[in-house]
């Protein structure tokens, strides 16, 4: 999927997959924070948005 | 009624000019695919010289989505949640190029729209704001059996000009008050004779219809029995190569039917409608879950009955269909419109 | 294809005779030139209806599901692949099914071939590797190898993969040196203009549905775009709504489109909706070495997993 997306020409950093189990919270934060960085260092994402009339 | 000759070398002046008062519809060649007929931006002169369209000119009119309400859903603002008419553009449009059959088609659904009970008011003011220059073909294309359901090459039907294309000049039939009053608004003004000018269209229309190829029988539609072409068994035949997609009813310029969406983003949203399709289960599926055409033949069915012969003993105006051929075209599995008339028009029930 | 067409008709006709089907599908003769209908042949006589072109583009596996009784059905490599794709998916069951395969050396683009003509085509016919078509303004000889179907053109499985009894002589399948240059094509593009190319792409598209009806494996009762509690998509024009319906109709065909051109060929408003198929079969032969439809004994790659699987993109 995340291949189809950026082969469509949607930024590969905009999705991630993974895979944190509840017991590893830290993991869940390292992950978090780095997507934010990824998504925020692309700015705000105007494709696949639906404009309204 | 009246007839104008426009010199080619005055056409893009005269049709600039027309903009300061018509938004303009015409023709634009598609990179890949032939021609649509859509909105003209303000440098885009239309393409005269196109051979087809896949779609028809239904959209000028009738666009595939059509914002018809609007409402806020914030409520600190008057009148929220109140569904008001949306403000669509209905200053004066003039579509240029339009073939005979679009024009002629736009009659047929004019039927459907604006009735003694109901006016449909998106359509109709679309349809009264609207001047319809239409072009005589001289060339009808292999597909085109428009001489057997009550139109041709040069039918004037619908239309407030027709323009003949008489390679360095068009002539032109000015045959409504709007027509002339989109005339003058571009200027063209220069008067031919009337003998002699109808004479050249009475020819031009025959030559054009000599080279029509094809033709239908509907002559017996009227008369055969509603429920025996219903029961007949040919149906099956019919349907068996069908894939149920919409081709054949968006590409058909008399199909009108719509269904109607609401969305909403954030606090403002919208009631619209789109084309629909009566080859698609949605169209009929119930609330309840039930379709009476839930199957592929009952919907092919539908559609040749309501063309060919519901059409016909509604309104009494011949069939709903124009002969432009563009179904037949288009169909990706080439069920031909024409046979199937034909099948109908030749059926005898067997006891 | 002369030679081949008597041969289908011959054994259409020895099964019904025999009763061993019910039914033989096929194509038949369309009533304009380049077109060819789907049809079911029930009766010894009806067979003669039967024909074998450069014209029969669409994917007859699409016809042989839910069918009742035994059936033939005439297949070429790429019917065949979808056939057996089908009998993985348990849509249709081995021994419901009696298969002619037809060797195949593609189907001819009515677009590309179109585009060469000023007005309407008004007559097609084909002789070996050479067509004739005209309009009423001028007659072309082409050679049909120049006017095949991309994905005639990428084929590498021509002949059927799966049948019982063959209706020609097998052809040479073609060795490429790449199999997706299409693909690469739009990879070598950066980002924006990746994205531009599939706003292009799906300009003209008018949601009929033509590509997923005409497509084997888009069989589901309800597709997304249909359902309605709860509504996954707009239904209107809107670009993205558009988009979304393409994005994810590629996405559920992924391990499993045969790239059989189905889809391109009913689409009436000419967009190559394979563009977005193709780089998931890409995908598929690289992260998977996998080809749909080839093997009745094996599982797709989405549909099984192996500790081998590629999880890169897996945090």
């Amino acid at each position: 999927m995340g291949n189809l997306l950026e082969h469509m020409g949607v930024e590969r950093d905009r999705v991630h997959f993974s895979w944190i189990s509840s017991a590893e919270a830290t993991k869940f934060v390292d992950v978090v924070k780095e997507i934010s960085e990824k998504v925020r260092a692309l700015g705000p994402n105007k494709k696949f948005v639906k404009d309204y009339n | 009624m009246k007839f104008i000759t426009i010199d080619k070398k005055d056409w893009t002046k005269g049709i600039d000019n027309s903009r300061k008062t018509y938004q303009l519809f015409g023709p634009v060649k598609d990179e890949k695919n032939g021609c649509k007929i859509t909105k003209l931006d303000t440098n885009v002169l239309p393409d005269m010289d196109y051979h087809e369209s896949v779609l028809s000119a239904k959209s000028v009119l009738f666009p595939q989505t059509e914002t018809i309400l609007t409402t806020s859903l914030n409520e600190s603002v008057e009148e929220h949640h109140v569904m008001k008419r949306a403000k669509n553009d209905y200053t004066p449009r003039a579509v240029l190029g339009i073939r005979p059959y679009d024009a002629k088609a736009i009659g047929l659904v004019k039927l459907n729209f604006d009735t003694k009970e109901y006016r449909d008011p998106y359509w109709c003011d679309a349809y009264e704001a609207t001047t319809f220059i239409g072009l005589g073909i001289t060339r009808p294309g292999p597909f085109d059996f428009s001489t057997s359901v009550g139109c041709g090459p040069f039918c004037e039907e619908g239309l407030d000009i027709l323009l003949a294309d008489l390679d360095d000049k068009y002539l032109a039939k000015v045959i409504t008050p709007k027509g002339e009053a989109y005339a003058a608004a571009c200027g063209f003004d220069t008067p031919a004779d009337d003998k002699e000018s109808q004479a050249l269209f009475d020819i031009l229309r025959k030559e054009a219809e000599k080279n029509i190829s094809t033709s239908v029988d509907t002559l017996n539609l009227k008369e055969k029995n509603l429920l025996d072409l219903h029961e007949a068994p040919f149906w099956d035949d019919v349907a068996f190569a069908c894939i149920n997609c919409g081709t054949c009813t968006y590409v058909c310029p008399t199909c009108w039917c719509f269904d109607i969406q609401d969305e909403a983003k954030l606090k403002e949203s919208a009631r619209f409608r789109n084309w629909d399709t009566c080859m698609s289960p949605l169209f009929t599926r119930h609330a309840t879950g039930h379709n009476p055409r839930g199957a592929k033949v009952q919907r092919v069915r539908q559609r040749f009955m309501h063309k060919l012969k519901y059409f016909l003993d509604k309104y009494d105006q011949g069939i709903m269909c124009v002969g432009c051929g563009r179904c037949v075209k288009s169909c990706p599995v080439n069920i031909d419109i024409r046979q199937v008339a034909h099948t109908m028009n030749t059926y005898e029930k067997k006891d | 294809m002369d030679t081949c067409i008597q041969k289908i008709r011959e054994l259409a006709a020895d099964l019904l005779e025999r009763g061993e089907v019910e039914k033989v599908i096929g194509f038949a003769q369309g009533t304009i030139p380049m077109a060819t209908s789907p049809i079911s042949v029930g009766t010894k006589q009806g067979v003669d209806n039967l024909v074998f072109n450069s014209t029969c583009g669409l994917n007859l596996a699409n016809f042989a599901s839910r069918q009742k009784g035994k059936i033939a059905i005439i297949a070429k490599g790429c019917d065949s692949r979808n056939i057996v794709t089908h009998i993985v998916e348990n849509q249709l069951q081995r021994d419901q099914v009696y298969i002619i395969g037809v060797p195949c050396n593609g189907m001819v683009d009515k677009f590309k071939i179109a585009a060469l003509f000023e007005d309407e085509i008004t007559g097609f016919a084909e002789d070996g590797g050479t067509l004739t078509v005209s309009s009423s303004l001028q007659t072309k000889t082409l050679k049909k190898q120049e006017y095949l179907r991309e994905n005639c053109l990428l084929c590498t499985h021509k002949n059927p993969v799966l049948y019982d009894v063959l209706a020609g002589e097998l052809v040479e399948e073609q060795v490429l040196e790449n199999a997706f240059p299409d693909v690469d094509k739009i990879e070598a593009m950066d980002v924006d203009g990746r994205w531009q190319y599939f706003q292009r792409l799906t300009q003209n598209c008018i949601r009929c549905y033509a590509c997923r009806n005409a497509c084997p494996i888009c069989y589901c009762p309800t597709c997304f775009v249909d359902e309605a509690g709860p509504q996954w998509v707009g239904k209107g024009q809107n670009k993205t709504d558009v988009d979304t319906f393409h994005f994810l109709r590629a996405f559920h065909c992924a391990g499993r489109c045969t790239d059989c051109g189905a889809c391109v060929e009913a689409c009436p408003m000419g967009i190559n909706v394979r563009d977005f198929t193709r780089k998931l079969n890409k995908d598929a032969l690289e992260l998977f070495g996998w080809e749909a439809g080839l093997d009745i004994s094996k599982r797709p790659p989405l549909d099984a997993y192996s500790p081998q699987d590629p999880d890169d993109f897996i945090k």
